[in-house]
């Protein structure tokens, strides 16, 4: 725990690049506490955010087992995200027709509950990875792209027009929580008592600074009820997840069995001549990164308690894109990092279409920012405007990969050399 | 008669995906890499038309249907969306040193960037171009073929653009020129080939050729910010099945992916349960199966 002890010194220890991010999740952190704290930002609300960053999180560590550590580049991250929901939903809700079918067959209701939901998503996910790979995986990179492309957009057509089993374009409602028919769980968030958060006793202070007619109110009371419990199970729930999915990745990464990945990224036909089976290497990491995905789709049908077809649309797979090449290809804290960014992208364009038009009242002078545009667009082009500045100025993404692709003790035993840097020494990019 | 006029149909939308294939083909195999910002390049010539149009009115007389005024619009798409790719490659592609893979993931961006653009602009909603709806031609009817002097037009005005290309590939020293690169462009270069002018000019025909296409969809369909986007994914398919890099391939496949996509009611008709909301869906798989068994596509040389 030397961030404990010497903070100083670990974060000059960090590259420029480190430190800005450190810097930047360190400040919009702040930025959150502040809002969470003057009411402007509900703590509910804030955990749904919490919540659907980690599942976009989620959603680019299993990208980046394919893409970072394979080089697989798989556009059909949205396909495996809706098998994920699906799976879970057409099993689980009120409203699923195959539910109904299922129950009309004699299948006992007990049964048909989310974490049943959760494995038959995850091996439908599996086949279908596997079923998507066998044309895919033996195509040269870019028509790899294109094909997979391809298929999402098959199984979304699928998604979308067969009305019997998925309800087609009017979604699926009527979704439980992911912890129904749980022993404690199920009943925590009605079950908690209604806390009243007051930090300052008995009233409000307001902060506002001299010349600027503009000041910040803490201390509101803050209620937690029963909607802010159940968004922390869900929080925890997908913690849980990513945090497992991190571990398992992470782990077999480092492994031989990881090293060969990372030589079919960045030489294919070494690996082949080093004896190496590649087509089957590329198929496990291609099968593991998509029920990473399905994972994430699972955790997202119990959050928002809503699918539809629209949840498929191939946007979804390039804001995970975004956040892989943001975060940089090959790193799994990059891809968390990258993952977080894009929710506050996502969430962010929306608050500001919202707001139309911010006024500053600057002494006697009023400077009116109009913002009156729709989120969609702005949305749209400022992830276009991410992905073409990274690929020009820095296409190895925010946090390249550093000391992570190799075991501790081998980067211990690099001696510090004088001339060189110590983090080149100690195994830096090879890519 | 149904068949006719599922021919015909097929005729009219494969018109509009042979003059998307072909830029697409072209680009990709003289700047290689593929152009996801293909799609997008079509939009811009189908609201640069539409603006025109607008602007400029009907000028007088009408040919087919279209007044006068929609021909000139028509050029202004096909310049607009020349110049736009153009300024693109020299802003965006030219510098960047990342890969095909790379230049891949930037013409997403590219497409997104184009995409916003005109959706700040002209909003989300389908509109229209101002000319009249015709009603389907008389003395086609009795055969069961119902399609309107504006189809003829579509298809006429790309059997000129693609008659054009052929003759511009075959007979002149820019067409030879590119041709010799999409074969080899290591050899092109040193037999003292300009590569980068042939490479420009590469963008200027291949993103003209995709404003026309836009232009025809948007008087086929209707207009909207994601048109070229959904229609990508079936003109890579065409790409794909005639071969990349082969323009004539490109033709080709264009037109089987446009007749496949039009004759998709026959397999309800024969009693084969998929409708026509699986037709994009059988283009798809169609593609991969290509790639499967011969990746080259039809045209393509064999490696």
């Amino acid at each position: 725990m030397s961030w404990l002890t010497d903070p100083v010194g670990e974060f000059t220890d960090l590259t420029r690049a480190e430190q800005g991010v450190t810097l930047f999740v360190v400040a919009f952190a702040a930025f959150l506490f502040i809002g969470l704290l003057s009411g402007g930002l509900g703590p509910s609300y804030f955990l749904f955010l919490v919540g659907l960053a980690s599942m976009y999180a989620l959603l680019s560590l299993g990208l980046n087992s394919q893409w970072g550590f394979t080089g697989l580049i798989n556009f059909s991250v949205a396909a495996f995200f809706g098998i994920g929901a699906y799976g879970t939903v057409l099993l689980s809700a009120s409203s699923s027709p195959v539910r109904e079918a299922l129950l009309d067959a004699g299948v006992p209701g007990v049964l048909l509950n989310p974490v049943v939901g959760l494995v038959v998503a995850i091996v439908v996910a599996g086949l279908i990875a596997v079923a998507i790979g066998i044309p895919t995986l033996r195509l040269r990179a870019d028509y790899l792209a294109i094909a997979s492309l391809g298929l999402a957009e098959v199984i979304r057509l699928i998604v979308l027009n067969q009305q019997d089993w998925t309800n087609g374009s009017a979604g699926v409602r009527g979704i439980p929580s992911f912890f129904v028919g749980w022993p404690v769980l199920s009943d925590f968030p009605s079950a908690m008592p209604e806390v009243v958060v007051d930090l300052v006793p008995g009233g409000s202070v307001t902060l506002s600074p001299p010349l600027i007619d503009w000041g910040l109110t803490f201390g509101q009371d803050i209620v937690l009820g029963t909607p802010f419990w159940r968004a922390l199970l869900n929080v925890s729930l997908v913690l849980v997840f990513l945090g497992a999915s991190y571990g398992v990745l992470r782990r077999v990464h480092r492994s031989p069995w990881g090293r060969v990945l990372r030589t079919i990224r960045a030489d294919e036909d070494l690996a082949r001549a080093l004896g190496k089976d590649t087509y089957s290497f590329k198929m496990q990491s291609f099968v593991l990164g998509s029920l990473v995905m399905a994972l994430a789709g699972v955790f997202y049908a119990h959050l928002n308690l809503y699918v539809s077809p629209g949840d498929l649309d191939p946007i979804t797979t390039f804001y995970v894109w975004v956040a892989v090449i943001l975060g940089g290809s090959g790193s799994n804290r990059g891809a968390l990092f990258g993952g977080f960014v894009v929710v506050a992208i996502r969430e962010g364009t929306r608050f500001f279409s919202d707001l139309g038009s911010i006024i500053f009242d600057v002494g006697s002078t009023e400077v009116v920012i109009s913002l009156g545009i729709e989120g969609g667009p702005m949305r749209l082009l400022l992830i276009g405007v991410i992905i073409v500045v990274l690929m020009r100025f820095r296409p190895e993404g925010l946090l390249p990969p550093q000391r992570e692709l190799i075991w501790p003790g081998t980067v211990d035993e690099v001696p510090e050399g004088p001339d060189v840097g110590v983090r080149d020494a100690r195994g830096g990019t090879d890519e | 008669m149904p068949l006719l006029e599922y021919l015909a149909n097929g005729l009219i939308f494969s018109s509009i995906i042979v003059l998307g294939s072909i830029g697409l083909s072209l680009v990709y195999s003289i700047a290689d890499f593929a152009n996801f910002a293909h799609g997008d390049t079509m939009t811009i010539g189908a609201y640069t038309a539409l603006l025109t149009f607008g602007a400029i009115g009907s000028l007088g007389g009408a040919v087919l249907g279209l007044p006068f005024g929609f021909f000139v619009a028509l050029l202004a798409g096909i310049a607009v969306a020349a110049l736009v790719a153009v300024v693109t490659e020299r802003v965006v592609y030219k510098p960047m040193d990342v890969g095909s893979i790379g230049m891949l993931i930037t013409s997403i961006g590219i497409a997104f960037i184009y995409r916003a653009i005109l959706q700040l602009r002209f909003g989300a909603d389908f509109t229209r171009y101002d000319v009249q709806t015709l009603r389907p031609i008389e003395w086609l009817i009795p055969y069961g073929i119902r399609i309107t002097e504006h189809d003829v037009a579509i298809v006429l005005s790309a059997a000129i653009l693609v008659t054009g290309l052929h003759l511009l590939l075959q007979y002149t020293d820019l067409g030879r020129k590119m041709r010799a690169m999409a074969d080899n462009p290591e050899l092109a270069r040193v037999s003292g080939i300009r590569t980068d002018r042939v490479k420009l000019w590469t963008w200027v025909i291949g993103a003209g050729l995709a404003g026309a296409g836009g232009v025809f969809l948007g008087l086929y369909n209707q207009l909207s910010p994601r048109m070229g986007f959904s229609l990508l994914l079936l003109i890579f398919a065409a790409v794909i099945l005639g071969g990349i890099g082969s323009v004539y391939g490109a033709m080709l496949g264009g037109f089987l992916i446009g007749m496949i996509n039009q004759l998709m009611p026959i397999l309800t008709d024969y009693g084969i349960p998929i409708g026509i909301e699986y037709a994009n869906a059988v283009a798809f798989v169609i593609m991969v199966a290509v790639l499967l068994v011969r990746p080259n596509g039809i045209m393509g040389e064999a490696t």
